[in-house]
């Protein structure tokens, strides 16, 4: 009953001399994590992406480090005004300090899908690998079960499910938010996590750690899944940025975050029909949204390349 | 990467600006009267004359029939298809058709194509959304039935028990009377509306039910007459009617294209594909007077916004609080910057759009004086939090913001707007008497009278008195005034009625609507009408 | 390979079961009152709402709605919506429209994400793949209700070069811009992922091989690596339909293309049940085909896999 299956025979067994696992291929007893964090060390593309990643955490803590503004006190007169030493960006359409805002923005934008995005990575990760190194049942079990969910519109999906979970108006929805776009945006990596997987459990020194006597449990953790990761890795960093803006549409759909809540997406969403008029409301969060975001690639990129070992 | 697709764009672009010149070209020269005119609107749920309570369904009926009264400048009946509309005691009226109406299948237009079509319409296991409009008239009642088990029960209603209304008689090939339970001074105004359309005799499969296909291609008594059918979510497209008696239209044909966006209709009148676009959305309107020049234009409309205070809401019960709340908004302020003159300040309880309208009704409560509110606000007591709920598929977000940074400014409290997804679900939160707040609410008249405001809105049990406001002595003056024998006297009892209001101030009004609409260049005369639609008779085509 | 075909798409009738049930019951979790929602903010007759109730069985239990309207639909009924229309010829309407545009938006996506994937993994690091990583994170940083709008302004309305909007049956020509703005969506994915995977392929034994062997770097890169590489693309063009159609929702709206995504919003907005579950199980049998379409690719692409 195997769904997908190698049957290249001749490719299986022949695994002499191939260098079989990270570890035992070098000489200094060094371990995978230790050789990636020399390589890490030495790799300015993750100090730059490490500060902003940091910026943007500590910013997401502690806003009030970055401005003293407070980014509810908003007064139509002051609508759209431009920049000056009170309010760094200007103003936006309400007449809000847009700098404050952007900066109070980053806690429910980076937050929200960096917890959305976690969720979503841990059910790809389980979905994909178990449908991928199993195979058979299990695979076409799990494949319609992601052919179920991806053929549910993601709008209708996440308006119900948004709608239930923050049905207590005094919550902020920052969780519901959180855990619908979880739920709803893990089929992506889930695929492409299977199908790595089912090209990496035919690669030689899988069959080789095999033969050495390695459980599936280790099969999967230590060769297959390191070899895999590095579309699925690349698929979650861009979820990440995608998440930020799902955020905001849902926001605004009047099922995501309650009230007064700032983020970027809602900042995105509501100044771009008056971006002929200025662009300063649209373009700040925006650059911080992409800097984020781009911050967050280098840094996944950077750890990938280091725990590749066929990069040494 | 992208920098080289504008280029070919522009290729292809001129490409077919050049197949539609020379097409223009070669083609007959078209005389100005027989010009085919291009109107957005949305997709209409129905059209049914007595089904199309939206506006867009009415958009496009006001071009396929003849009312029997329309509304002048003053918001006065005059008659259109009617002879003669008369009574004596404001409970039997006689209407009198006029003659030479025919439909545009040759039928003539008698008094039984309106009592037939009201039948159907008042019918209430047909579910027809403007059938309330025949609640007046005498005999509506045994044409509903009640469900035994109430709705949410698996038992069906049984059939009414009477299939016509008793008030509609046929005197003659050309009149009839209508019989209305109670006196209603006001009646003939509410003929006008698009419910009180006839129906032709081909319109039905058998007595009493309508053809199943009929309203994709309507056959009316008005200026213009279907050209094909309706092709749903693209277009419906109307032909002047050779034989219509009344005016003629300055046309010869209405392409109404369907458009499912406001922006999207802007954006098309833009790229020069559309000749009219009734409602410019906000997005829109900063860049629109210089996009669109002297095409830009604005007329009033019978548009009410207001926010209302569900009475479970104890924290509002004083007067003096609301009236410290009316004061501290800037509505001339949210009506600029955020509307961008789309919509004006509202300072009564009715529109302008109806006759007997006062300006500034609601005195100093509606008159904005931040000092006075803070200092009245405290000595009430009011609440240190206020909450304003809306529904989020309206648009509705930035002007609640906006209206709550005001409140946070002048009054010192907190402020948050709340936006639920629908408007039901709004309704079902003030069913339940959650603590929503304040709640953003609207209203587009039937029938431009006064007591159209009054009687739904505020009235004890009205059907968009969605905050329970009551009081006996108000209702006890509109009922007053629509029995009243006179409209001059009846305007006069519904004016003390809406100065009651003043007094009570169960609702904040905060704006009046306005069309706000713009055409191309190759139309002119364009005009737009309190119930939101082009006047179809006056637009003309630029030669 | 016959066998594997039949059962995937036994497969797919079970899912197809699955998917529907879902959708219907979130349908039904969703709908507060859909006859309010038709009526908009105008109070709603006590005779209307109850015709309207019984006509469309509103007061019947999940249970027996989900069956009627699964007996319909396995009869090729696939009912009226609230509006009164037979939903399936909304559907005849809807969905050539729809296919077309998502069509077009792959072909724009998968052509620009691949050679500029190659390229980029290639020089990586250098100034190409860092001007495209900043391009597409801009586009993924800018969310479709903004793009859309702003696409639709430069290019329709001011400077004219394509129509503004497309409307019911439009040309190509009208549909290229909201391709392209839909396509958007999906390159930015499309492109990381072909460049990463050809990174990797770039530093496999076999590509070493290849270039020992003394192979042109045309031909290992656009036979052996690329080869390679396609198959986690091919996957995601899979994958993409569903982005696409919740792209289209917006798009579709802004530039008047009465495709699927515009059904959808307006029956999610006034909680039409049947229209929107007619639409998505039509949606789910497209997946399914599309999945197994990819699936099958997979066998093409990498000869070490295998059907049974």
């Amino acid at each position: 009953m195997s769904n997908i299956e190698s049957v290249t025979q001749a490719e299986v067994p022949t695994a002499i001399g191939v260098p079989v696992s990270p570890e035992s291929g070098h000489e200094k007893p060094r371990s995978l994590t230790g050789d990636a964090w020399e390589d890490l060390r030495r790799n300015w593309i993750f100090w730059t992406a490490a500060v902003l990643v940091v910026l943007v955490v500590v910013m997401s803590a502690f806003p009030s480090l970055f401005t003293s503004a407070d980014p509810g006190s908003c007064a139509l007169a002051r609508q759209h005004k431009g920049p000056s030493g009170a309010a760094l960006f200007g103003y936006d359409f309400q007449g809000c300090d847009v700098y404050a805002r952007t900066v109070y923005g980053a806690r429910n934008s980076v937050l929200i899908s960096l917890i959305a995005t976690t969720i979503a990575g841990l059910i790809g990760v389980i979905v994909g690998m178990a449908a991928g190194y199993f195979g058979g049942w299990v695979d076409a079990l799990l494949a319609r079960g992601i052919d179920i969910v991806l053929g549910i519109p993601t709008l209708l999906a996440a308006i119900v499910l948004a709608r239930r979970l923050s049905s207590d108006p005094n919550e902020s929805g920052f969780w519901a938010v959180a855990l619908t776009l979880g739920v709803i945006t893990w089929t992506t990596g889930a695929r492409i996590m299977r199908s790595s997987v089912i090209s990496a459990k035919n690669q030689d020194y899988v069959a080789a750690a095999r033969m050495l006597g390695a459980g599936p449990g280790r099969l999967m953790i230590r060769h297959i899944l390191p070899n895999a990761a590095a579309p699925f890795v690349v698929v979650l960093t861009i979820l990440l940025g995608v998440n930020i803006a799902t955020e905001a549409t849902l926001t605004f759909l009047g099922v995501g975050l309650k009230g007064d809540a700032i983020s970027w997406g809602i900042a995105i969403s509501e100044s771009a029909p008056y971006v002929t008029e200025t662009a300063r409301p649209l373009v700040w969060p925006s650059v911080f949204l992409a800097l984020t975001v781009l911050a967050f690639i280098m840094l996944g990129d950077a750890i990938r390349d280091a725990f590749d070992p066929r990069l040494r | 990467m992208r920098g080289q697709f504008p280029l070919k764009m522009a290729v292809g672009a001129t490409a077919i600006m050049l197949l539609a010149a020379g097409c223009g070209g070669g083609g007959d020269e078209t005389e100005a009267a027989d010009a085919v005119i291009s109107i957005g609107i949305g997709e209409p749920q129905h059209l049914i004359p007595s089904n199309a309570t939206e506006s867009n369904g009415a958009e496009v009926l006001a071009a396929l029939f003849s009312p029997l009264v329309d509304f002048d400048a003053d918001n006065k009946p005059y008659l259109v298809a009617a002879e003669s509309v008369e009574s004596t005691d404001n409970k039997v009226w006689t209407i009198k058709l006029k003659d030479g109406y025919t439909f545009h299948n040759g039928e003539k237009v008698g008094a039984d194509n309106y009592i037939n079509a009201w039948n159907h319409a008042a019918y209430g296991p047909n579910g027809n959304g403007g059938s309330y409009f025949l609640e007046r008239v005498e005999g509506y009642k045994d044409l509903q039935s009640k469900d035994p088990d109430g709705e949410e029960g698996p038992k069906k209603a049984p059939d009414p028990v009477a299939k016509t209304l008793t008030g509609l008689k046929k005197v003659d090939e050309l009149t009839f009377t209508v019989t209305l339970s109670e006196p209603f001074s006001g009646w003939r105004s509410v003929m006008g509306y698009t419910t009180f359309y006839p129906l032709p005799a081909a319109a039905w499969q058998s007595e009493g039910v309508l053809k199943e296909d009929f309203e994709q291609a309507p056959i009316g008594n008005g200026p213009f007459k279907m050209k094909g059918k309706w092709e749903h979510d693209a277009k419906v497209e109307v032909e002047a009617y050779d034989a219509f008696p009344g005016d003629k239209p300055k046309v010869g044909g209405v392409n109404y294209r369907i458009f499912q966006e406001q922006t999207a209709q802007y954006a098309e009148l833009m790229g020069g594909g559309l000749d009219v676009v009734t409602q410019i959305p906000i997005e829109n309107l900063a860049s629109a007077p210089t996009d669109l020049g002297d095409r830009f234009k604005t007329s009033p409309n019978s548009v009410f916004q207001f926010v209302g205070f569900p009475t479970f809401q104890k924290e509002f019960e004083k007067v003096e609080v609301r009236k410290a709340i009316s004061m501290a908004i800037n509505r001339e302020e949210i009506t600029t910057s955020i509307f961008r003159g789309s919509q004006t300040p509202a300072t009564s309880f009715v529109s302008p759009a109806v006759a007997g309208y006062r300006e500034n009704s609601c005195g100093e409560a509606c008159t904005y004086d931040p000092a006075k509110a803070k200092a009245a606000y405290e000595a009430a007591g009011g609440p240190k939090q206020i909450k304003i709920t809306y529904n989020a598929d309206g648009g509705h977000k930035a002007w609640v913001d906006a209206t709550c940074n005001q409140l946070k400014a002048n009054l010192g409290v907190d402020c948050v707007g709340t936006g639920e997804p629908k408007f039901a679900d709004l309704l079902t939160k003030v069913e339940n008497k959650e603590p929503v707040g304040l709640i953003r609410l609207g209203w587009i008249m039937d029938y431009p009278l006064m007591e159209n405001y009054l009687g739904p809105l505020y009235g004890t049990g009205g059907s968009s008195n969605y905050y329970g406001y009551s009081n006996p002595e108000f209702d006890n003056l509109v009922k007053q005034g629509s029995a009243a024998p006179t409209q001059e006297e009846a305007i006069k009892l519904w004016q003390q009625a809406e100065d009651i209001l003043a007094r009570d101030m169960p609702v904040i009004p905060l704006r009046l609507g306005q069309n706000v609409f713009g055409h191309s260049e190759r139309v002119k005369n364009v005009e737009v009408d309190k119930f939101q639609k082009v006047e179809i008779l006056k637009i003309e085509a630029t030669s | 390979m016959f066998r594997y075909f039949v059962r995937r798409l036994l497969q797919g009738v079970l899912t197809f079961f699955g998917a529907t049930f879902i959708v219907y019951a979130l349908m039904f979790a969703n709908q507060s009152d859909p006859l309010q929602a038709l009526a908009g903010e105008r109070p709603l007759p006590e005779n209307v709402r109850q015709a309207l109730t019984e006509r469309y069985h509103l007061d019947d239990p999940f249970i027996l709605q989900y069956g009627y309207y699964m007996k319909g639909l396995l009869t090729g009924d696939f009912g009226t919506s609230l509006t009164n229309r037979p939903i399936l010829e909304m559907m005849e309407q809807a969905w050539p429209t729809t296919i077309r545009l998502s069509f077009i938006a792959i072909i724009i996506a998968v052509l620009i994400a691949v050679t500029a994937g190659i390229v980029s993994a290639i020089r990586r690091g250098g100034v190409f793949d860092n001007t495209t990583l900043v391009i597409t994170l801009l586009l993924l940083s800018m969310p479709i209700v903004v793009l859309a709008p702003l696409a639709q302004l430069i290019f329709g309305m001011r400077l004219q070069w394509v129509p503004a909007t497309a409307g019911a049956d439009s040309g190509l020509f009208a549909l290229v811009l909201p391709a392209f703005v839909l396509s958007s969506l999906v390159i930015a994915t499309q492109l990381r992922v072909t460049r990463a995977s050809v990174a990797e392929n770039l530093r496999s034994d076999y590509v070493r091989t290849a270039r020992a062997k003394g192979l042109a770097d045309r031909r290992v890169i656009g036979v052996h690596v690329l080869r390679n590489s396609l198959i986690p693309v091919v996957t995601l063009i899979g994958t993409d339909l569903g982005n696409l159609m919740a792209g289209a929702i917006v798009t579709e709206g802004v530039f008047n293309i009465p495709g699927v995504g515009f059904m959808l919003v307006r029956g999610i907005r006034t909680e039409d049940g049947p229209l929107v579950v007619g639409f998505v199980s039509i949606l789910v049998i497209v997946f399914l085909v599309v999945n197994l379409v990819v699936d099958l690719l997979y066998a093409v692409l990498d000869p070490r896999i295998r059907y049974e």
